[in-house]
Order: structure tokens, then C-alpha cells, then sequence
């Protein structure tokens, strides 16, 4: 099995009458990984993971799970969390659990021993035979997470798992799915929340307008976005006239705090020297750390310019033609 | 199909969990038991209810007495044999019935030499009594309410009264009640006899000559060819050719009934999946068409456990009961019994269940999957419940003549088919036709699957709705642009 990817997707493609909500996505998911498929809302996350699982067609490009077509034998070794949850709320979880696994393969006893034991671990264990209804949002949404990975899947694909838990929770849910790592599990799950994937995922995929905009590793995601400084001044020194000699690109930010931005390859201290060597009255100096949230914010602002570029180039070119 | 088992387990005994199930399960046959008993209870409820007459001579309370006297006696034939009766054929109970009448007894006691048991007579509905006055204004404080008649059952108000109006020559009917039509139809009756035995005294016939002449009609006896093993047997219809008959209407407004009573559930089901947003996590585990399998069947296995329940609790009852079911009653009973138990008819009706119910079953499933309300699906179901209705409809006209030629042409609309056949299994159709309509209806079941799958698919995956459904239709028409989605 081992070299198989979990998921692969070639130029998968979706279109919902004339909206093309998927573009030719392109990316793999390496065995043992967790990778953080991020985009905003309505960048075609959803749509993707539902290709993958073979519960949307592509229209066109093609999707394998496990080397295969989508198919129930590759399906039993994937747990599904989809964006949109439910339950039935006339069950408990303990049933909802024990079901969801015997529909993945498990025997009776195991999925009620393995129900039993996760319910335990997450602190429901008082709660297995109530009614769902009866449970908060929270532990609602800690039961269909647990009925994903009842049958200890191979691959994790968690659409949204964050969304709608409080911080408690979501550090919970975070723990969870390192021991599912631990345990040998590649996992996938779909955020708009950067924290997250920066703390749990080795490979990031950024998707924006139906289109994947990044795809890496975490240090490739930095690296693609820069950093910067903040420096200090006093007696309204105007360090951006200053530093323009030396190259470096300057805003004043907060009264006399400038951000200095920096190329990937630069120095923070190259910054420091050169505002020095202009005679900056200096105050403060701080190096300011890229986060993926700026890495985001950049790439699917990009994206949703270039968007829009092309679609008033469209609109002109079509209005030129009509003329 | 271990998918389909466990998807139709989970459904099954989700229902079986239900509240609604049980008042459903146990309250139909107490709801069909009071609709069944309801005129009887009614009218042993109601209280007996005092007129009088008042008139110079006898003539006209004569008349009336007689017929009351008719009218106790056409009642008391429907209690002592009830399918002679309703067939007009003259049973021996009913001879003896009528001997003991000529003899001058009263229709309680003719009942009674008949071999009736009195107590399951309705108790008389009205009863007769002496007027307390002759004088309308006096006996005005009687028919209010305000004064009562002393009567055997203690004081008792004074329901209506007929006045002869000698100076008008009318009948007068004095009454509060406005609604009960009874006694005033007796009473035109009465008048109506008055007046014919005065007309046949004019010609100098005496109204018994009539009466003897209608007495000595001769019976018209149904008879039918014998043929194959029956060729020894006596040429009349007895209750053994009538049972298949019998047995058919039963089984296929049992199946209408079933089908109607099971059915909404599949609706539900759906619904519910579709608005606890569980169709994604399901479809990653079940293949579709086992996903709809396992919902079919689990409806299914509801729909035979009322059957069951239903069969053991009629069962139990008449076990119980056995001794209170007239010989004659349980005689006919036990034809009827055997002959729900001939393959020839169990086995289409068995075919026509399981098709029938999958070509309805299938529908509703579809449009549940569409609905994210039960208000979403009103949109929708009437289409669905007037064909539902439609076989109802069908099912009367077919009572009354299977074989008819509308009934023939009728049985081969699919949606018929599995009431209709049922009901001209009996009649003994040929065997290609049989096979042909069952074949037909296997058919239609199928396409109709295939088609509700697609359905489903669309709107458990793409989340396609009702107005989808419009839109569709709108395309359809020439000329129209659809505004939906």
C-alpha cells in the first residue's frame, strides 16, 4: 500500500449550471500528512472534498482515493466529516456512533466497544443513550466527528471540523486529531481559520475563487510572502524619505511606528543598520513575523483581483465585439 | 445488501420507536371497530322516543302502526340473515321468519321462532302513546318539554304528535325536532297505504291478494357451470363462489389501505434525513440505490408488521368471541377463510402488494428528498395523493362489477393495476393478461425507480427543491421560459 496516495486530484473540474465552482484542481495528499485545504467562504473547498469522495462527479479531471476511483471499498477507509451537520435526532449517540461503523464494516460489538470508548475519551460517556437533542451544539458536533472516525480510517477528510466549537473545544478537536496522526492516519480538513492549519498541517493548499492558489509546505507559504520590521522614531522623523535611498519600502503606521517591509532574503537587521546609518532618532525596533493569515489574506486578495481583472477584461472584450 | 439491512434496521425500528406507530397500530381497529359499530351503538344510545296521534277515528294510527310493524320486520330479516337478506333471496331462517308473520305474530316474536336471538335486536325507536290531551294549546307545555308523559320508563317528554285535521283534511306534524326525518317518512307511508287500499277497494280488491301474489314470486336462484372438479357439484351459487369475491375486495382495499397508511413515512423519513443534513455522511458509506433499498424495505417491514398485528389481534379476538358468532356467521367465515387461503389469488395480490408499494413508495421517497419541510412537500402531494386517490375511486366502480368493461381497460393502467387485478383475479381472467398486467406494472415499477433515484440523487446531493421540480415541468412547455433555478 505504501506510495499509494490517499487523494489525488488531476484538473477536477465542477461547474453548477453556468457557475464553475471548482477550476482544475490540482493536488495530492502524501500518506501520514495533514494538510490544510483553506480558502474563504465559497472558494470551493466543499465542492472539492465532495469530488473527492465521489459524492459530486467531476465534470471534468478525475479524482482517485487510494489509486482508485471514489468507490465503497476506498470509501470504508476514509471518515467524512461534512461542512453540513447533522444527526438523527431521534438516536442517541451511542447509536449514531455504533451505525455510522457498521456502515463502514465494523461488527456490531466492535462499533459499540469503539462508540463506548470514544464517548468515554471526549467526556460524553454520560450522555451515550441520550437523545441528540438533548445534547448542546458542542457535543452535537463531537458525536458526528467521532461517528467519522469510529472505524479508525485511514484518511481523515474533516470539512470545516472548527467551525461552531468554542476554544475549549477546539482545542479538544486539535488534540484529537494529533492522536489521529499519531495513530498513522492521513488527515484533510478544510478551514477559513488560519490558527489552526499553522499549528496542526506540514502542507497547505489555498484555494480562492475555485482555484487553488497555493499549495505547499508551511516554511513555502512564508517564504512566498515576505517579511517586515517596525521601527520607532521620535521628533516626527520621516524614516520612509530615509530608507528610500537604501531600497527598502516603508509605511508609517501608528504616529511615529514605521513598518519597514523586507524581501524574503533580507536581513531584519539590514533594516536596523541602514535606519541607523540615516540618523534615526530610534525608539523601538521589532521584527514582525509572517503569519498565514497574512500569507492568506495576500494570496486570495491576489486571486480575487486577478478575478476581477479578468472579468472586466471579459466584459470589454464582449462589449467590443457587440460594438 | 449489508448495507440495505443496515440501513432499513435503523429506519425500521426508528419508526417502530415512535409514539405515532403505536396510537396508529393500536388505535385503527378500535377506530374501525367504532366506525363499524357506530349506527348500532347510536341507536341503542338513543333514547325512546314517545308520539302520539291524535284523530277522530283509527284510520291513519291504524296505518302507521302497520307500518312500523313493516319497518320492525324489514329489520329484524337483516339481523336474522344478513346476506340473504341483502341478496332478496329467501333463506330458510327468512321463511320461517315470514311463516310465523302470516301466522299474526309480532316481528319480535317471529323473530325469536325464527331462531333469532332477541337481544341483538335494536330496541324500538319509537313508541306510541295515549295523548295526554286532544287539545293542540294543551299539549304545546308536552312537545316543549315543559310537562312529561307518564310512560313505563317514569316521565318522559313528548317527542311529536300527529294531529288529523279533519276540517283541512291534513296530516299535521307536530315536532321540535326538525332534523329526524324518520317517523315523518313512516307516516307519509301510512298515508300512502291509506290511499292505495282505498283505490283498490274501489275496484273491489282486497289489498291480501296483492300481498299473496308478491308472497308466491318465484325465486330467482343464481346458478353457474360447473366445470373440471366441481362438474358433480349442485349448479347454485352458494357463499363458496361468492367468498373469492369477498376475499379480493377485502385484500385490495387492504392494500389501498396499507399502501395509504404506510406510505407518509417514507415522506418523513426523507425529510428528516434531508433537513438534519445527514445525506453526505450516508452517501459516503451506502451506495445509493442500497440506501433506498434499505429505506423501501424498512417501510415495507412496517407496513407487514400491522398486518401482523392486526391479523393476530382479529385472530384473538374472534378466538375470544367464537362463541358469540352466530353458526351461520361463522360458517360463512370459514368459506371466506379458505378462500383467502388459494394461491391463485394470494400470489398476485402478494405481487401487486410488493410492486404496487414500490411504485408509491418510490415516489414519495423522491419527494421527500426534494423537501426540507413537511409545508415544502403540501406542494407537492396533492398530485400525488389524488393518484393515490384515483384507485379508490376505481375500487368502487370495480365492487360492483369486476369484469366490466371500464374495469378491464382500467387494470391495465399501472397505477390501477395492483387494486384492479386483485379484484378480477376472481372474475378468471386469462393467464396472459394476468402475467401481461403484472408484467406491465414490474415495468412501470422499475422505470419509476430508476427515475425517483435520479430524483434523489439530485436532491440529496445537489439539494435540488420543490421549485427545481417546477422548473423542470416549466421547461416542458412550449414556449414557456422557466423562471426556477
Amino acid at each position: 500500500m505504501s506510495g499509494i496516495l490517499p487523494l489525488e486530484m488531476n484538473g477536477a473540474t465542477k461547474w453548477f449550471g453556468n457557475f464553475k465552482a471548482v477550476d482544475g484542481l490540482d493536488f495530492t495528499v502524501p500518506q501520514g500528512s495533514i494538510v490544510g485545504f483553506l480558502g474563504p467562504n465559497g472558494a470551493g473547498k466543499s465542492t472539492s472534498l465532495r469530488m473527492a469522495l465521489g459524492v459530486l462527479s467531476p465534470d471534468a479531471g478525475r479524482t482517485q482515493l487510494f489509486g482508485q476511483s471514489p468507490n465503497l471499498e476506498t470509501l470504508k477507509r476514509v471518515g467524512f466529516l461534512p461542512e453540513e451537520r447533522g444527526l438523527y435526532k431521534k438516536m442517541s449517540p451511542r447509536q449514531i456512533i455504533t451505525y455510522f461503523a457498521r456502515l463502514k464494516g465494523m461488527s456490531a460489538r466492535d462499533a459499540k466497544a469503539r462508540a463506548d470508548e470514544l464517548l468515554d475519551s471526549m467526556g460524553l460517556g454520560a450522555f451515550a443513550k441520550s437523545r441528540v437533542t438533548k445534547l448542546s451544539k458542542g457535543m452535537a458536533q463531537k458525536v458526528q466527528i467521532l461517528s467519522a472516525l469510529a472505524h479508525r480510517p485511514d484518511f481523515l477528510i474533516l470539512d470545516e471540523p472548527f467551525s461552531g466549537l468554542d476554544p475549549v473545544n477546539q482545542q479538544a478537536l486539535e488534540d484529537l486529531i494529533l492522536e489521529e496522526h499519531k495513530r498513522g492516519a492521513t488527515i484533510v480538513f478544510s478551514t477559513h481559520v488560519m490558527e489552526h492549519a499553522e499549528r496542526l498541517c506540514q502542507k497547505i493548499v489555498m484555494m480562492a475563487r475555485g482555484r487553488k492558489v497555493f499549495d505547499g509546505t508551511l516554511d513555502d507559504a512564508f517564504a512566498a510572502l515576505g517579511h517586515a520590521v517596525k521601527v520607532g522614531v521620535s521628533d516626527g522623523f520621516d524614516l520612509g524619505e530615509a530608507l528610500k535611498g537604501a531600497g527598502f519600502e516603508s509605511s508609517l503606521e501608528d504616529g511615529s511606528v514605521w513598518r519597514v517591509a523586507l524581501s524574503p532574503k533580507q536581513d531584519p537587521q539590514s533594516a536596523l543598520r541602514a535606519a541607523i546609518d540615516a540618523g534615526a532618532p530610534i525608539t523601538s525596533f521589532s521584527p514582525q513575523e509572517s503569519r498565514l493569515r497574512d500569507v492568506f489574506v495576500s494570496l486570495v486578495s491576489a486571486a480575487e483581483a486577478q478575478d476581477l481583472t479578468d472579468t472586466l477584461a471579459a466584459d470589454a472584450a464582449k462589449a467590443k465585439e457587440a460594438a | 445488501m449489508h448495507s440495505t439491512y443496515l440501513v432499513a434496521r435503523r429506519d425500521y425500528l426508528g419508526y417502530v420507536s415512535a409514539w405515532g406507530f403505536w396510537l396508529g397500530l393500536l388505535f385503527t381497529p378500535l377506530i374501525l371497530g367504532i366506525f363499524m359499530l357506530a349506527p348500532t351503538l347510536a341507536q341503542n344510545s338513543q333514547p325512546t322516543r314517545y308520539f302520539t296521534v291524535i284523530e277522530s277515528g283509527t284510520e291513519f294510527t291504524d296505518a302507521l302502526r302497520r307500518e312500523m310493524d313493516k319497518s320492525a320486520a324489514r329489520t329484524a330479516r337483516v339481523m336474522l340473515d344478513p346476506v340473504a337478506a341483502a341478496q332478496e333471496e329467501d333463506s330458510e331462517k327468512l321463511k320461517a321468519f315470514d311463516t310465523a308473520r302470516d301466522k299474526g305474530e309480532t316481528s319480535l316474536d317471529a323473530f325469536v321462532s325464527a331462531g333469532g336471538d332477541p337481544s341483538i335486536l335494536p330496541k324500538q325507536d319509537f313508541v306510541e302513546i295515549a295523548p295526554p290531551t286532544r287539545n293542540i294549546e294543551q299539549l304545546a307545555p308536552f312537545l316543549l318539554g315543559q310537562q312529561l308523559l307518564e310512560t313505563d320508563e317514569g316521565p318522559q317528554p313528548l317527542f311529536a304528535a300527529f294531529i288529523i285535521n279533519d276540517a283541512t283534511n291534513e296530516i299535521e306534524y307536530w315536532s321540535e325536532n326538525l332534523q329526524a326525518q324518520a317517523l315523518i317518512g313512516s307516516a307519509r307511508n301510512a298515508e300512502r297505504d291509506i290511499k292505495l287500499d282505498a283505490a283498490l277497494a274501489g275496484v273491489n280488491i282486497d289489498r291480501k291478494l296483492l300481498e299473496d301474489a308478491a308472497s308466491a314470486r318465484r325465486d330467482v336462484k343464481q346458478q353457474r357451470v360447473r366445470v373440471g372438479a366441481q362438474v358433480e357439484a349442485a349448479s347454485e351459487v352458494t357463499m363458496a363462489d361468492r367468498a373469492p369475491f369477498i376475499v379480493s375486495i377485502m385484500m385490495a382495499f387492504s392494500l389501498w389501505f396499507l399502501i395509504f397508511s404506510v406510505i407518509n413515512y417514507l415522506l418523513m423519513g426523507t425529510i428528516e434525513e434531508r433537513s438534519n443534513k445527514i445525506f453526505d455522511s450516508l452517501l459516503t458509506s451506502v451506495k445509493l440505490p442500497n440506501l433506498l433499498a434499505g429505506k423501501l424495505i424498512a417501510v415495507l417491514l412496517l407496513a407487514l408488521t400491522l398486518m401482523t398485528f392486526w391479523g393476530l389481534f382479529s385472530t384473538t379476538a374472534a378466538f375470544f368471541f367464537a362463541d358469540s358468532i352466530p353458526a351461520d356467521a361463522a360458517s360463512n367465515l370459514n368459506i371466506v377463510m379458505s378462500a383467502a387461503a388459494n394461491l391463485g389469488l394470494v400470489i398476485p395480490a402478494l405481487i401487486s402488494f410488493v410492486l404496487g408499494y414500490l411504485m408509491f413508495g418510490s415516489l414519495f421517497l423522491a419527494l421527500g428528498s426534494l423537501c426540507d419541510t413537511i409545508q415544502e412537500a403540501q406542494t407537492l402531494m396533492t398530485p400525488l395523493f389524488v393518484m393515490l386517490m384515483a384507485p379508490l375511486a376505481m375500487l368502487a366502480f370495480a365492487v360492483q362489477d369486476a369484469d366490466s368493461a371500464l374495469i378491464q381497460i382500467m387494470s391495465w393502467v399501472p397505477v390501477f393495476t395492483p387494486f384492479l387485478l386483485i379484484l378480477r383475479i376472481p372474475t378468471e381472467p386469462p393467464l396472459w393478461e394476468v402475467l401481461a398486467q403484472l408484467g406491465l406494472m414490474a415495468v412501470t415499477t422499475v422505470i419509476i425507480l430508476y427515475l425517483a433515484t435520479r430524483v434523489y440523487r439530485a436532491g440529496a446531493v445537489h439539494g435540488a427543491g420543490v421549485s427545481d421540480v417546477w422548473a423542470f415541468f416549466g421547461k416542458m412547455v412550449p414556449g414557456k421560459k422557466s423562471s426556477g433555478a
